[in-house]
Formats: structure tokens, sequence, C-alpha cells
């Protein structure tokens, strides 16, 4: 009799122990496929505001280049949210890094289209802001 | 009808307004003013695609994008 009743709570504490790892299967089933989608949304949105040039740079390289509206600099976006922006010389080499970033967290192509329209549209302010970095 | 599309932890939110309904409109531009007034930049596209950052809402744009203020990274 003891020995069954060991063996029927021994089940239930194992069947309790499926279950949970099952639900924590779930949840993070959940958590990857909304973290795809999320980065899915944000490049269907940069691919719609890329120029064509910039666009078949992105889908070639994974990074574009973009012009500054005040100097006429060349800077390259690569792929990234962080310390992905390269000031190019006019030997087409990086120059210098500079970061600036969105105030709240956004995934990378959003991060990518933030810093293409300020360079493009409000260079100094920009530049302004960003840290500096050496490229590697 | 004209979105708004606002960069957010989802990717972006997008809201539909329509231009002719008082309401929807008065609701777009109470959105882009408090979007532009927490530091958020609002742009939008000329024809040839290009960027172009707006201060004042207008009714007559297609499509407006805001992303959150721009901070070193």
């Amino acid at each position: 009799m003891r020995v069954r009743d060991a063996a029927s709570r021994c089940n239930g504490q194992l069947r309790r122990l499926l279950a949970a790892c099952l639900q924590l299967a779930r949840a993070l089933r959940e958590w990857y496929l909304r973290a795809s989608t999320r980065e899915q949304r944000g490049l269907k949105l940069l691919r719609e505001w890329l120029s064509q040039e910039q666009l078949a740079q992105y889908d070639a390289n994974k990074y574009f280049e973009v012009i500054g509206c005040h100097t006429g600099k060349r800077y390259r976006i690569c792929h990234g949210n962080g310390a992905n922006i390269l000031e190019l010389g006019d030997d087409a080499l990086p120059r210098t890094g500079g970061c600036f970033v969105p105030s709240e967290h956004l995934v990378a192509a959003d991060v990518m289209l933030a810093q293409k329209i300020a360079l493009e549209t409000d260079e100094r302010g920009a530049l302004t802001v960003a840290n500096n970095f050496t490229p590697r | 009808m004209a979105t708004q599309i606002i960069m957010d932890l989802n990717g972006d939110t997008r809201k539909n307004f329509d231009a002719k309904d008082v309401k929807s409109l008065l609701e777009a531009e109470r959105r882009f003013k408090a979007l532009t007034g927490e530091g958020s930049t609002a742009a939008t596209r000329v024809a040839s695609g290009e960027p172009v950052v707006t201060r004042t809402f207008d009714p007559t744009v297609e499509e407006t994008l805001f992303f959150p203020r721009l901070v070193g990274g």
C-alpha cells in the first residue's frame, strides 16, 4: 500500500513537472515568434523608405549609404542598432564612426531608418548628439 | 485614408484616419501634437521619395512616420 502511494505521488509530481516544462516551451516559442514578427515589420518599413539605390545596397551588403544634408558627406549605415554608422572619406573608406539612436528600444531596421532620415534631413542635429568611435 | 506610422517596441503601430471625417482628423492631429511634443520626429516623403521632416500637422499628407528623440548611442 505504501509503495503504491509513493508511486502515485511520484507520478503526480512528474506530471506537474512535465506540464510546467510544456508551458515554458510554449512561452519561449511565443516570445521567439513575436520577436521575429517585430523584426519583419521593421524591415518592411525600412524597405519602403529606402531609395532604390539604397535598397539595392542593403540587399547586397546589409548596409546602405546616405548623403548628409548639410555637409554632403557620405555615411554608411550598417545593419545593427548601435555603433553602426561610418563616415566615409573621398576614397570610400571609413574615416570615423558615429552613433546616435532613438531613445526607445527599437528593432535594428527601425533604428537604421531613423538614422537615415536624421542624416538626410538634419545632419547637424544628429551629429550633435552622436558619440564617436574608431572604426576597426 | 491617411496613415500615421509610429515606431515602437512592436516594430511599428499604424493609425489610419479619414481626413474628411472631423472626429478622425482631430484625433490624428492630437496624436501628431502629442508625439512631436514628447520629442518624436515626424517625417513624410516628397514625390521623389526623399524624406522631409515636418513640424506641423498636414491633413493632406498620406503617410507620416514618427520616431523617438535621438540620443547618443
